[in-house]
């Protein structure tokens, strides 16, 4: 054994001494096994890849898986509600108005949706004008009003018999007009 | 199914479909693709629709058109009357929105006569175009260039400046 790998190890160094053409047969024989590293084709970029460098996207991947469930948790709901609804119930067809009959507010709308918002969370829009006419009524009260107020202010001042802008004077009774004992009394 | 579009409105040109005279053997590509469409297209799609329409018939609603009442004008106001200028108002832009309609529904029909004639448009589809040339004055007259912030005071404004304008062009 130990002979065997001096002879092997004296064989390569006797042919990395000298330099073996491709056709030589006797220096194949012995090194056929030890490759000679300075003369070796080295090839890259159509080899199959072994271990691909690059930074991670972990926290990419992950933030992509959170927002496709953030939005399918209310999304899938509400498209299988959506889908229902139009299938199932479907809207509504155009009609005339029958003689005598008064419509509800949500009877104005097609869609079944609209149809359940007009009805249960919106005011009817005749409530709604009623309300904006209330609020202007009141602001015009209150705008005349003021405009009174301001008007009664003026003759007050002026003509000084109403009960505004009266300056509290002493009572004229106190003023003791007799004669007095000296002049400057 | 829905309803077909009036017919009436958008008079269709007469058809002009030639008698079938073959004198091939050859199949005819035209009929074998309208074959192909039919089977691939129009029948799931005309089955699909008649099961929604079967399922969606046990809950049939109807919707109705809001028929408004008319209010006094603003011109029949009181000065100083708010409450009656809002109503006058809101009775301004409800009719704002309905000729808006009317100038769209004549441009429909314009746009499908130009669609239905091709080339010869300016020739005959003449009576649509001469309408909607004239109905769009009136409208530009009466509302154009008031703006985003367009009001009943405002288009009677305008009113007044036209039959101004009108008297000082007649003296």
């Amino acid at each position: 054994m130990v002979g065997m790998s001096l002879l092997k190890s004296a064989a390569a160094f006797a042919a990395r001494l000298s330099l073996p053409k491709s056709g030589s047969t006797a220096a194949n024989l012995l090194t056929r096994t030890i490759p000679r590293t300075d003369k070796v084709a080295v090839r890259w970029g159509h080899g199959k890849k072994m271990f691909v460098i690059k930074p991670s996207d972990y926290y990419d991947r992950r933030f992509l898986r959170l927002v496709q469930y953030y939005v399918l948790l209310t999304g899938i709901p509400v498209a299988i509600l959506i889908t229902g609804v139009n299938i199932f119930i479907g809207e509504a067809e155009l009609a005339e108005i029958p003689e005598g009959y008064e419509p509800e507010h949500w009877e104005y709308y097609k869609h079944p949706i609209t149809r359940w918002i007009a009805r249960n969370l919106y005011d009817s829009p005749v409530k709604d004008y009623e309300k904006m006419m209330a609020a202007v009524q009141i602001e015009k009260e209150k705008a005349d009003m003021r405009i009174t107020q301001l008007e009664a202010r003026r003759e007050m001042r002026h003509a000084g018999d109403g009960p505004w802008f009266q300056i509290p004077t002493l009572n004229k009774e106190l003023i003791d007009s007799s004669p007095k004992a000296k002049p400057d009394h | 199914m829905p309803n077909d579009y009036d017919k009436g409105a958008y008079p269709e040109p007469p058809r002009q479909t030639p008698v079938i005279d073959k004198q091939t053997a050859l199949p005819n590509p035209a009929l074998i693709l309208s074959q192909v469409f039919y089977y691939t297209v129009d029948l799931p799609v005309t089955t699909f629709r008649d099961a929604v329409d079967s399922i969606r018939s046990k809950n049939k609603q109807v919707y109705y058109h809001q028929k408004f009442r008319r209010v006094p004008d603003l011109t029949e106001c009181q000065e100083g009357d708010y409450v009656c200028y809002y109503e006058a108002e809101m009775q301004w832009r409800r009719d704002y929105k309905v000729d808006q309609e009317i100038v769209k529904v004549i441009q429909e029909r314009m746009r499908a006569c130009h669609q239905r004639e091709g080339a010869s448009y300016e020739q005959n589809c003449a009576k649509e175009i001469q309408q909607f040339n004239e109905v769009t004055k009136n409208f530009m007259s009466r509302y154009g260039d008031l703006g985003a912030y367009a009001s009943g005071r405002k288009c009677l404004m305008k009113q007044k400046e036209r039959m101004l304008a009108a008297q000082a062009q007649s003296a």
